[in-house]
């Protein structure tokens, strides 16, 4: 029998019953619709994050005084040691030609005032490289200015929430605000943009490192935030700064290296996984769905008893009764299959309307998968009744009403 | 018992209208034999159907015992059905799945009857027909026969006084055929009114009224002395 | 008709076509087992993050430098304006119901013992550390009760410390240096192992005055409390809240308390195990599409047979019941059947990989149960009322 005739034997069979298609469809669509949009929400998580790391400059390095030897534990985030990270080790930095930005980082809390309102919020002591090394826009005003850190000027620079807290719409440029027990000069306003994970300044108050070291009362850095000359330059560069810094530090490496690169292939791997997890749970309606092929094909086999016997007796060998059968379960499968992946397209494109921030996007090697699984639903649960009707005794096939 | 008054039913097939049923009017009383004759579609099995309430007229009155039937709801009508009136089959219509007995309870089931009250009366019923040693075989275990008879013993069971058999003896051979007429001429001889719908000349004589339909009518209407 | 009657046409009607509803209820049962080891997988990790926070020990609130006003890291812990001192921990300590106060500074520093060096985390607090955080002493014994200014210079060690620096020595009694200080080891820690991905061993205790002065800081990073079991936690943190205030002068502190961490971490589980759940129901939802083909194609068989119970007397009403029930029955099966695999599932993979926190999750088991029961109804109630409508002359005619 020619592969057409036989799809249109399978054809004939699946449009008599058209609810009983139409339902076996369903069920095979919403399988595969709820693979696709599943892995196309964890893809999107994907790419949200590594975009996200990816505006925070990928180029970036973080040196975190003090270091931790047991490995798979937290970074010595909040740790402090005793031979400080300076001003001038930052500067010493600079020197290396892998490296383009050095911001010296001071961190810490305080109220900062202006007239009645008062907002507790984290201060930044920096400098003027923490705007090209975060690549920060601005809404108004200018960042610190690019002169020597150690400088210690009665300037600041706010994020737009604390902006919004503190002086509503009225503008802010030139105003004085009040940090701890000292007065600042308002110079710049942060927009609201190139918020990224794990770096929120919208509610903080940006101002000289020196001036923070006076605030604070302390002469250590909590952190450095470096940017390499491109991406290649990443591991000269972290080389340089744990030969500079030993040197600097009496022969100890009393510093830890976080790599934007490295979180990122961490973070990366873990929604990876998770895409693959969303994947599997979602393809064991597809197992439920051969299932009820399986059951639906079961019941037209002894359904079309006499019909198999017919064919038989007309001379049709075992295997082409066989292929015909496992055809038309082949048929719903895919065609199932196909349904689903434009459902789940569309679902991932009206998630996509709906929340516009988020990149949902469909993996290819989903709607692969996703294919090839109900392919290979359909062959294996249309085989069993396929297989049934190929062994049916022709007498008695014809005999039964 | 029964009065039928101008029914009329009627059914579109394509643009033409069948008159299945031409302004029928009839009166039967109670413990009446009637049979009901005449070529196929002559409107005979829809006049079953409509006495049974299987069917609905599209115009006409039906009074049973003075009650007007043709106004009553469908879930009316099926109370009706399961107290005043019992069905036979020329297919037998039992259920497949069920044993003889299972089916012989259906009906008491469907009234909400007692298990223990059910068991007793299908049992009875069972040795009434002569087959208290198969209750529990399936209907395909039997023969037409014995099928039937499960199915008179199913139509009686909570003893209704109207009986309606569309070609009882249509499916079986002459002996198990004589055996169910046998069993209804009984039921008839204890006052149940029974009405036989039949093809068949020789069971159609046994009627003490006879009625013949042609096109939706009834033309003849003959009642004769009781056979002996 | 009665209820059981029902169920006995219902079960006679599903033995009849054996295969098919073994199928049927098949389907069911693998959404039902999906959500039954998904939830308990689910449940287990909520189990096993609340147990590794339990470990931290019980009843205990702490303060923090520093008003958060967003979630994460405050920068006070790394510094700020207003110091909270030892002092402030001593106050808290004499308030009504507070059993220890544990003042708490923490920093990463190089330990060395003659040639060998570890950096690790080195800890400033206090002698209260084992009543607080439920860690035991195993050698020797943890910091004495002394006036903090007067604190000498002792240090109890980890066991992760212990193996390293003194591999074939007897640590008691013997000096560390810290930060160019010499320490005596008084004591070592019971192992305790990793804690949310911590090494709860590789670290050193020594009193929190020192490890002010080594750090050269003048800010705790927490003082944590703990309170008399049974007390009113709301009433205490207010007593709280009230001294800092009076000894500060404003709010410029933050107060958790290990309740609303473990809340918290909780109520985010719980979403994970909902998500998860709903993410199994989808195969319920195909399982319920399966009961619907299948109702209907056993609606369209037994055409005949309906006509015969409505000419026996049966109502449209007995009829819808009769079809639902056939459903109810077959997707109540399906989950048992799924019900009892997913618990199999689980207790296999607790059997195969003992890490694997697995936790039944009875709420959701019934409530997936209850989904089961009422999708096969609602997937069987299309037929069944479309075998209610036939007319019974139709229904007994067709072939």
């Amino acid at each position: 029998m020619r592969i057409l005739d036989t799809l249109g034997f399978g054809k004939i069979a699946l449009t008599a019953n058209p609810t009983r298609t139409l339902l076996i469809l369903l069920a095979m669509s919403i399988g595969v619709a709820s693979v696709i949009i599943l892995t196309s929400l964890g893809e999107g998580a994907r790419k949200y994050v590594s975009a996200q790391f990816e505006t925070l400059g990928s180029e970036l390095l973080f040196i975190l005084p003090g270091k931790r030897e047991t490995t798979g534990g937290l970074p010595p985030l909040l740790g402090t040691s005793p031979k400080d990270l300076t001003i001038e080790d930052a500067l010493s930095l600079k020197r290396s030609r892998a490296i383009a930005y050095v911001a010296p980082v001071i961190l810490g809390a305080a109220p900062v005032s202006f007239a009645s309102r008062e907002r507790e919020v984290v201060i930044f002591g920096s400098s003027s490289d923490l705007k090209a090394a975060l690549d920060l826009p601005m809404a108004a005003g200018h960042f610190l200015p690019d002169d020597d850190p150690r400088n210690a000027a009665s300037i600041c620079v706010i994020g737009n929430k604390l902006k919004k807290e503190l002086f509503d719409n009225k503008k802010a440029i030139g105003e004085w605000l009040r940090i701890g027990e000292r007065r600042f000069r308002v110079i710049g306003e942060l927009s609201a943009k190139g918020q990224s994970v794990g770096m929120d300044l919208s509610d903080t108050a940006i101002i000289p490192v020196a001036s923070a070291e006076i605030l604070f009362n302390k002469a250590s850095l909590s952190r450095m935030i470096v940017k390499a000359r491109g991406k290649e330059s990443l591991d000269k560069a972290e080389a340089d700064i744990l030969r500079t810094i030993k040197q600097r530090h009496d022969g100890d490496e009393d510093i830890t290296i976080l790599r934007q690169d490295s979180l990122l292939q961490t973070f990366d791997g873990v929604l990876q996984t998770l895409t693959w997890a969303l994947a599997g749970i979602a393809a064991i309606s597809l197992i439920v769905a051969g299932i009820l092929i399986m059951n639906v094909m079961l019941v037209s086999v002894s359904q079309r008893k006499s019909e198999i016997g017919l064919l038989k007796a007309l001379g049709a060998p075992t295997r082409q009764v066989l292929t015909l059968f496992l055809s038309e379960a082949l048929m719903l499968s895919i065609a199932g299959g196909i349904i689903g992946v434009f459902i789940g397209l569309a679902g991932a494109k009206m998630i996509a309307y709906f929340i516009p921030n988020f990149p949902v996007q469909t993996p290819l090697w989903a709607i692969a998968a996703s294919l090839i699984v109900t392919i290979i639903t359909g062959l294996i649960f249309g085989s069993i009744p396929a297989s049934k009707a190929a062994k049916l005794n022709p007498v008695l096939a014809l005999s039964d009403k | 018992m029964i009065k039928l008054q101008d029914i009329c039913r009627f059914f579109k097939v394509g643009d033409e209208t069948v008159h299945a049923l031409d302004k029928v009017t009839l009166d039967i009383s109670r413990g009446d034999y009637i049979s009901i004759m005449g070529a196929s579609g002559s409107g005979k099995s829809t006049l079953l159907n409509m006495l049974g309430l299987l069917d609905m007229p599209n115009s006409g009155s039906y009074q049973f015992e003075g009650k007007e039937l043709t106004t009553l709801s469908e879930e009316k009508r099926a109370t009706f059905r399961r107290e005043n009136v019992g069905f036979i089959f020329q297919s037998f219509h039992l259920i497949p799945r069920l044993t003889a007995a299972g089916n012989l309870e259906l009906p008491l089931m469907l009234m909400g009857m007692a298990p223990k009250e059910r068991h007793t009366k299908v049992k009875d019923a069972l040795a009434n027909i002569g087959l208290a040693d198969r209750a529990n075989h399936l209907p395909k275990q039997l023969s037409g026969g014995q099928q039937q008879r499960v199915a008179i013993a199913r139509a009686m069971i909570l003893k209704p006084p109207l009986l309606l058999a569309d070609e009882p003896t249509g499916n079986l051979d002459t002996h198990s055929g004589n055996d169910v007429v046998k069993i209804l001429e009984e039921l008839n001889a204890s006052g149940i009114t029974l009405i036989v719908v039949t093809h068949d000349l020789e069971l159609g004589e046994r009627a003490t009224r006879k009625i013949k339909m042609l096109d939706g009518k009834i033309i003849e209407d003959v009642t004769s002395e009781k056979p002996i | 008709m009665r209820i059981t009657d029902y169920s006995l046409l219902a079960l006679s009607s599903l033995k009849y076509s054996r295969l098919r509803t073994y199928l049927t209820a098949l389907g069911i049962a693998v959404g039902i087992a999906a959500v039954v080891l998904l939830t308990a997988l689910g449940g287990g990790a909520q189990h096993y993050m609340m147990g590794q926070f339990s470990q931290f020990g019980a009843n205990i609130i702490s303060v923090a430098p520093g008003k958060t006003t967003t979630a994460g890291i405050s920068g006070a812990i790394l510094s700020n304006v207003r110091p909270l001192t030892i002092e402030d921990a001593e106050s808290l300590h004499r308030l009504p119901n507070i059993i220890t106060s544990v003042p708490a500074i923490q920093g990463n520093l190089p330990i060395e013992r003659g040639n060998r060096t570890r950096w690790t985390s080195v800890l400033g607090i206090n002698h209260e550390v084992p009543d607080t955080w439920a860690m035991e002493v195993g050698q020797g014994r943890f910091l004495p009760n002394e006036p903090a200014e007067q604190a000498r210079n002792f240090v109890v060690i980890g066991d992760t410390i212990r193996r390293e620096l003194f591999p074939y020595t007897k640590p008691l009694g013997e000096f560390l240096r810290i930060g160019g200080e010499r320490y005596r080891v008084i004591g070592v820690m019971k192992k305790k192992g990793q804690v949310l991905g911590l090494d709860m061993d590789d670290i050193v205790y020594i009193p929190v005055y020192r490890a002010l002065s080594l750090y050269n800081r003048d800010s705790l990073m927490e003082i944590d409390l703990r309170y008399t079991e049974g007390y009113d936690e709301e009433q205490i943190i207010n007593n709280i809240k009230q001294r800092l205030i009076e000894r500060h002068g404003s709010e410029d502190f933050t107060i958790t308390s290990q309740d609303d961490i473990i809340g918290t971490l909780g109520s985010i589980l719980g979403i994970l195990t909902a998500v998860v759940a709903g993410l199994g129901s989808i195969s319920l939802f195909v399982g319920g599409v399966g009961i619907f083909t299948i109702m209907s194609i056993a609606v369209n068989e037994r055409i005949k047979e309906i006509g015969l119970l409505r000419a026996l007397g049966a109502s449209r009403r007995q009829v819808t019941l009769l079809f639902l029930f056939e459903a109810a029955v077959l997707s109540g099966l399906g989950g048992i059947f799924g019900m009892l695999s997913g618990f199999g599932i689980a207790w296999l993979l607790h059997y195969v990989i003992p890490a694997l926190p697995v936790n039944i999750q009875w709420d959701y088991v019934i409530m997936a149960e209850i989904i089961a029961i009422v999708t096969g109804m609602i997937a069987g109630l299309v037929p069944a009322t479309r075998a209610a409508k036939m007319e019974p002359v139709d229904a007994l005619r067709s072939e």
